[in-house]
């Protein structure tokens, strides 16, 4: 009897968890895979179930598959390019000199200004029609870029202003791992003669590894979700070269009163980045 | 060891996981529940979205309406254009009480009384609507018989002229009452377009839209050719956005950047800085950039909207209505301010003359037509609108997407200005809104 008490006590104390985690975690996603098999019908105010009709028509639609194509791109781009050049960033922010304090304190600047205000300066510093930057251009007789008004050049211009924000944050993670290494590793390495590369190798890259697959799995999930630089910026153009997945299911749900497709749009996206994110954590599975 | 290493894996992905089912969710549509003041028990209070180039004018007819009516308060809640689309979808597709006015586009009438976001007026007036306003306003606000919005402005264009620049280069300046073609007025704007700094690119344009990339004023030139841009029914647009006469017109809105080069590659929220600046010669804009010209010390002029050679002459115009909220819980409180905005003649006043907006107010159109002080320039630019808004103005297409519509004309006209070739850009916009305009189909008239 009172065993059989005590295997409830648990359960008991858990409920209110279990009760957090279905009402905000897992509500949500069903509920965006119920409304993505939904229509909704005009005057009615109802919604009509249409099965697997949202897909269908999404996966008949070109705009999708441009949005998909432009998700894929930006996020081959800016993923690797980011955690690049924020391992880099860490690297050099872990050497031991004086007031290196100083210096990951400026590399956090971008970090701290919001995402809509950093967009609004980048945009007038980029404007075609002197815009700072072509300013400079012109000044080191250059000819003037179109930057964000170009198809070849918005996307471009959006990984590198979501790259300036984002490398200095990521690199904070990746340093907290580089100073997690006890120096007596590299210690003992270079007594055997190792070279600064070899260091990296064995021991660096090893060692920081955890530190390493956060870092990447919640940069993907951030980039994959991005969607205010192009929704500030360029409202996905010029000519849809900057349309992500993201914004296409915004407007369909907000501008064009379409849940269901937006919805449709979000479970796919949800999936993608299962999966791409179920990849990356087991390339950089820790081997001890 | 591994285990828990496994462990702390797999807790991590699902955190991922988690973070983005709660992104997802946001997809939910948000019940943005806007911060309530503290009012007494006593107070109505009315909550108004509205467009915040009007703060201005609405603040006053909202202190003066408080005098006599202290049980109610109006509260606004302003968003520029394009965010005040958005807001109105976002609140009024998710349902929510607490708005109760809200601005309504003419041309979107149709589009949110489909959407069931309008409630009729007609029980709440107690006047006929075409004893107070403008035919043609009440025409715009009327769905299936029944006023469903207010009509408070509308809105005609001028070419407004730097008379400095034109001093500068010794072109003369064109009559107050000369209506130029489009080919002269480009012949003068290549002569005025000009590099101050010699670093080799042009800082002073000859030409300039108003309202860059914005249907509303580049109609007009698919007008002038007298090109229809959506089929009767409101919704085909392929064969009419895109026909040849269509893309010959929007060449022309091309070739102002890219061939020409005489107007330059701004926003629409830069265009008017730039005319106060002296950096256009040229400014074709809406008759209530008149107060801001006024406070600036620019030396300008003005003349009639140019037409393409040979074809009709079409302006612009678009008006403002307000609507009340079917979801509302304060019709009544709502109404009664609605009426002193935009039917009560001291309310309809102060509008408009605090803002400088085109009234369809018909006391105040007389009023314009008649009073003395409308003679000379800078006023008499609002009789010349006036006049434009009468005889030539040619309005928006009618089609329940509207909002489809115009949204994607927008991006095209950016695309154009960007240098996309016009037919491609025409032809993938008219995919788009055609893909758009269908889940309109049996539900217009």
């Amino acid at each position: 009897m009172i065993e059989a008490r005590d295997k409830k006590v648990p359960y008991l104390f858990l409920f209110p968890a279990f009760v957090g985690l279905l009402l905000f975690k897992l509500y949500p996603i069903f509920s965006a895979i119920i409304q993505s098999l939904h229509t909704r019908i005009f005057l009615g105010e109802e919604l009509k179930f249409v099965g697997l009709n949202n897909y269908i028509n999404l996966f008949e639609d070109p705009v999708f598959w441009n949005s998909l194509k432009v998700t894929l791109k930006f996020n081959l781009v800016i993923n690797p390019l980011q955690i690049v050049l924020a391992l880099l960033l860490a690297l050099l922010l872990n050497a031991n000199i004086k007031h290196i304090a100083i210096f990951r304190g400026i590399n956090f600047v971008p970090v701290a200004v919001s995402v809509p205000t950093a967009c609004i300066l980048w945009k007038i510093m980029l404007s075609p029609e002197q815009g700072v930057v072509n300013s400079i251009l012109v000044a080191l007789g250059m000819n003037p870029q179109p930057f964000l008004t170009s198809s070849s050049q918005a996307l471009g211009s959006i990984i590198a202003i979501a790259s300036w924000k984002g490398v200095g944050y990521w690199a904070l993670f990746l340093l907290a791992g580089l100073q997690e290494i006890p120096p007596t590793l590299y210690e003992a390495s270079s007594i055997d003669g190792a070279s600064r590369w070899q260091q990296f190798r064995v021991i660096t890259y090893p060692m920081m590894k955890r530190s390493l697959t956060f870092v990447v799995v919640s940069d993907t999930v951030a980039n994959m979700l991005l969607f205010a630089p192009m929704y500030i910026l360029t409202s996905g153009g010029p000519n849809k070269s900057t349309n992500v997945l993201m914004l296409e299911s915004y407007n369909s749900a907000f501008l064009y009163s379409d849940m269901g497709r937006a919805s449709a749009i979000l479970v796919i996206m949800v999936l993608i980045t299962f999966i791409i994110i179920s990849i990356e954590s087991k390339l950089l599975k820790p081997e001890y | 060891m591994t285990t828990k290493i496994m462990d702390r894996r797999i807790k991590m992905i699902t955190c991922m996981i988690l973070i983005l089912t709660l992104l997802t969710s946001c997809g939910k549509g948000g019940n943005n529940k806007v911060q309530e003041s503290e009012s007494d028990s006593s107070t109505t209070e009315v909550l108004f979205i509205a467009y915040s180039n009007y703060e201005e004018p609405l603040k006053n007819v909202v202190d003066q309406f408080k005098k006599s009516n202290p049980e109610i308060n109006v509260k606004l809640e302003l968003a520029p254009f394009n965010q005040l689309m958005e807001t109105i979808e976002i609140k009024m597709g998710a349902k929510t009480e607490d708005v109760d006015l809200l601005f309504v586009d003419s041309p979107l009438v149709v589009n949110y009384a489909v959407k069931g976001y309008l409630e009729p007026l007609d029980d709440y007036f107690s006047f006929d609507p075409k004893d107070v306003w403008a035919d043609e306003a009440v025409n715009g606000a009327t769905y299936q018989d029944n006023l469903v919005a207010a009509p408070l402005n509308s809105s005609s264009q001028v070419l407004y002229l730097n008379k400095d620049i034109f001093k500068e280069k010794g072109v003369p300046l064109p009559a107050e009452d000369e209506r130029m073609t489009w080919e002269e007025t480009i012949e003068i704007a290549k002569k005025l377009t000009y590099d101050t700094n010699n670093d080799g690119h042009n800082d002073v344009f000859g030409f300039s839209f108003d309202q860059v990339d914005r249907a509303y004023q580049l109609l007009a030139l698919s007008d002038s050719l007298g090109v229809e841009m959506v089929s009767e029914d409101g919704l085909t647009t392929d064969g009419y956005i895109n026909s040849p006469e269509a893309v010959k017109a929007f060449q022309f809105y091309y070739d102002l950047f890219n061939t020409w080069g005489v107007s330059p590659k701004i926003d629409r929220e830069e265009s008017i800085d730039y005319f106060i600046s002296g950096k256009i010669a040229m400014f074709l804009g809406a008759n209530h950039n008149l107060p801001k010209l006024e406070e600036s010390d620019l030396n300008y002029g003005v003349t009639l909207h140019p037409y393409f050679e040979g074809h009709e002459v079409a302006t612009p115009t678009g008006a403002w209505n307000v609507g009340i909220s079917k979801y509302s819980k304060n019709k009544e409180a709502a109404a009664k301010f609605l009426e002193y905005l935009t039917a009560d003649l001291e309310g309809a006043k102060t509008f408009f003359e605090v803002g400088g907006t085109l009234p369809v107010h018909l006391e105040l159109l007389d009023y314009i037509a008649n009073d003395p002080q409308y003679d000379d320039f800078p006023n008499n630019i609002i009789r010349i609108s006036a006049k434009e808004s009468q005889e030539t103005a040619v309005s928006r297409p009618k089609t329940p997407g509207y909002l489809e519509w115009e949204t994607n004309m927008n991006r095209a006209f950016e695309n154009i200005k960007n240098g996309t070739d016009p037919k491609e850009a025409l032809d993938n916009a008219a995919e788009e809104i055609d893909r758009l305009l269908k889940k309109y189909e049996g539900v217009t008239e």
